[in-house]
């Protein structure tokens, strides 16, 4: 039942042959009914007719006979009697059994004789004569027509039945006053009534079936290309756009494949050349940042000579060959940054995991970080649990997230110390990286991964990083299907947690490090 | 005086190049086609070629099958392009190492130069063996049975390391700092494609090696004598 509701709700051919079977249901129950009533009356009124018009004679040759026998002796009375009920109760080949009931009523003739009045009461077929109803007992012993009435009698020796009774008054001379009925059975006519019943329910339930069977086709022949058209859209989501409606003809369903088709058409084109476009954009991009690379690398070796000899220089020029090399290193980062974010942006970063101990990894990172760093005094700490971390995972890319959230924590530490922490569970493995500094505005939260995004741009700039760092690392968690997270409060510090899988690619189950440190309140 | 053969197209690059290396004390022989390689290895054989990727002519990872072709002469790739597949492709084609535009600095390349051109295991002399191989470390010869198998040089580099501390498992960053001089290098691919050509060369099957044993999630260590 739910199963079918749920279609009724989604199949629009379900619906369609639903209501359709409904609505020819009250149709045909309605004619049929009033065909039926108009069928069984003219049956009815047919047979009352016939056996009005039989009992009529049998009455009538009833009261003949005895008219005839009146003055005759009682055996010659009896003998008509019994033939006047042998004749009443005779049946032709198109009727059912008859009955007849003959009962005196009133007080019996008086007889010259000296022998008993004889009375004629019988009733045959084993006919209850107290299942008669009083009603057209009563009728006919009060008028001398002849009577009928529809009624349910019983048997001895048989079922009850539907009966005719057709009665009239009757004298048998020497006896007395007779309410005589003929009881005519309706089996035949119930016979006739229930065949036209059937056939009538027969032909109405044919009907509904073929009305659904029609709907149904032709519900077909509409839904079917709408079908075809969801189903195309549906491959046109994943990305397909080579599928299309198949039009065969010219009507309205026609039409809709055309339109779609041209849809389709004009969507695969205008993708194809976003697509193409992008491409070019990237390629563009690729090709700036290669092609800057020779004349840096000239640049790069030319700096490095100048920056060698500057003992032997005058101070401003000293100064200056160390202004440019620092600049050339910064350009170069930044160079790299760029060709980075073009290859995420092209979706072409390549994922290269192998396996390595993560604890070394960052204890390396942090070691180069506070090397290369000018803050000497900030100190950062490691915790972990183990020993060693075995991932497997984009070394290269894991090391650069690593030395992007240490540089970014050192930048913003305002020489306090740095903390870092590594859980592993089964599955996945974070990094929390906590400084207690500047920390960030809750606003800017959202915006800390954005390009060239600064959380203060009054603040100058310690260390020169490149502005695109936290957003390469976002990019290279999530190619690893892992996540970064950040957290920060003004004053307070920040907290960034990385979380990646053990190994590269499958998904992380939840969180080791909680993003919010313990002591503040979740819903700040 | 050691010689460089300085293989680059763009004028300036080569020229700074050419600075930096006679000012390390090296002599250079400045080429710009890559179809012209060959014709000056010939005439004047160098120590090491410094080898850039893109070059009229004839391209540099075809110049580098080439020379491969007829010598063992380190070659070291000049590449504008960090991309996995041409650093594949180049030290596929026979270079030792390469390195990417722009370099961190000069003074790093010289190193890696003079790194390719001393003899590495200096500290070890006469005859070692790994798996049913022997080597000649005096002699720079590798042998099966009476079979000589042709190395690079730093192919024979690598399969000294490996064989003169048998049963010691190396990581490829012990690699990386042991043959190709590097610190601090998170490279992979390089200990990785050098590994395989190695094996292409000595082992009986490189699909199931016995002489330079993978150990899974660590690194690589020698093979057992004779056995598998």
């Amino acid at each position: 039942m739910n199963r079918f509701t749920t279609r009724l709700r989604t199949s629009l051919a379900s619906k369609v042959i639903t209501s359709t079977v409904l609505f020819s249901l009250g149709v045909v129950w309605l004619t049929g009914s009033a065909l039926y009533s108009q069928l069984s009356d003219g049956v009815k009124e047919v047979n009352l007719e016939s056996s009005l018009a039989e009992a009529q004679s049998s009455f009538f040759s009833a009261q003949y006979q005895f008219l005839l026998t009146e003055s005759a002796a009682t055996p010659v009375i009896t003998k008509a009697v019994q033939e006047v009920i042998i004749s009443s109760t005779e049946v032709s080949l198109s009727q059912d059994r008859k009955s007849i009931f003959l009962n005196r009523f009133g007080r019996p003739f008086k007889n010259t004789l000296k022998v008993a009045t004889p009375d004629y009461s019988t009733s045959t077929d084993g006919l209850d004569v107290s299942s008669f109803p009083d009603e057209i007992r009563k009728k006919v012993r009060s008028s001398d027509l002849v009577e009928y009435e529809y009624a349910k009698v019983r048997y001895q020796d048989r079922e009850d039945a539907n009966v005719l009774i057709i009665g009239r008054k009757i004298v048998i001379p020497k006896s007395g006053n007779y309410e005589m009925y003929l009881v005519y059975s309706l089996n035949n006519q119930n016979r006739t009534l229930s065949i036209i019943t059937n056939a009538l329910s027969f032909t109405g339930f044919a009907l509904i079936f073929l009305i659904g069977l029609i709907t149904w086709l032709v519900v077909r022949q509409v839904v079917k290309p709408v079908r075809e058209a969801a189903s195309i859209a549906q491959k046109f989501t994943q990305g397909d756009f080579s599928q299309r409606m198949k039009v065969e003809s010219s009507d309205e369903i026609a039409t809709l494949g055309r339109a779609f088709n041209d849809m389709a058409l004009s969507l695969e084109s205008q993708i194809s050349r976003l697509e193409n476009l992008s491409r070019v954009q990237q390629r563009f991009v690729s090709d700036v940042s290669h092609e800057l690379r020779t004349p840096l690398t000239t640049l790069r070796m030319a700096s490095e000579v100048i920056y060698g000899q500057r003992d032997s220089f005058d101070p401003t020029i000293a100064r200056s060959s160390e202004l440019l090399v620092a600049q050339l290193d910064r350009f170069e980062r930044l160079l790299e940054d760029l060709l980075e974010v073009s290859r995420f942006d092209a979706e072409v970063a390549i994922l290269e995991p192998v396996d390595f101990d993560l604890i070394s990894l960052i204890e390396r990172c942090i070691e180069d970080v506070r090397t290369s760093s000018h803050d000497h005094v900030i100190s950062i700490t490691i915790d972990h649990e183990v020993e060693q971390v075995m991932i497997s995972a984009d070394m290269r890319r894991v090391e650069r997230i690593m030395r992007n959230l240490l540089s970014n924590a050192l930048d913003h530490a305002e020489e306090k110390p740095i903390n870092v922490t590594v859980i592993s569970t089964r599955t996945e493995v974070a990094v929390g990286v906590r400084d207690y500094g500047a920390g960030i505005e809750p606003a800017a939260l959202s915006r800390v991964f954005d390009r060239f995004w600064r959380a203060d741009p009054s603040r100058s700039r310690v260390r020169g990083g490149t502005g695109l760092g936290l957003s390469i690392a976002l990019e290279d968690a999530r190619l690893h299907n892992g996540e970064l997270d950040a957290w920060g409060l003004p004053g307070e510090g920040a907290h960034f947690v990385l979380t990646l899988p053990r190994i590269a690619g499958q998904q992380i189950g939840g969180r080791p490090i909680r993003l919010q440190p313990e002591n503040y309140p979740q819903n700040i | 005086m050691t010689l460089v053969m300085v293989v680059d197209d763009d004028q300036d690059l080569a020229e700074m190049l050419g600075i930096v290396l006679t000012g390390a004390g090296i002599d250079v022989d400045l080429v710009s086609r890559g179809d012209e390689v060959l014709e000056v290895f010939r005439n004047n054989p160098p120590d090491l070629i410094l080898l850039d990727v893109m070059l009229p002519g004839l391209d540099g990872i075809e110049v580098c099958k080439l020379i491969r072709a007829e010598s063992m002469v380190p070659i070291v790739m000049l590449s504008a392009k960090g991309d996995t597949h041409d650093v594949v492709r180049g030290l596929e084609a026979g270079a030792d190492d390469y390195m990417v535009k722009p370099f961190r600095h000069p003074s790093e390349l010289i190193a890696r130069i003079r790194t390719r051109l001393r003899r590495t295991n200096a500290d070890v002399l006469g005859l070692l063996s790994i798996g049913d191989l022997s080597i000649d470390v005096t002699g720079h010869e590798v042998s099966r049975g009476e079979k000589k198998i042709a190395l690079t040089r730093l192919e024979f580099d690598l399969l000294v390391a490996l064989a003169k501390e048998p049963g010691r498992v190396f990581t490829r960053d012990a690699l990386l700092g042991e043959v190709w001089g590097y610190r601090h290098s998170t490279d992979t691919r390089l200990v990785n494609v050098h590994v395989q050509r190695l094996r292409s060369k000595v082992e009986h099957d490189p699909e199931h090696p016995e002489i330079v044993m993978t150990v899974r999630g660590v690194g690589y260590k020698a093979g057992v004598m004779g056995g598998s």
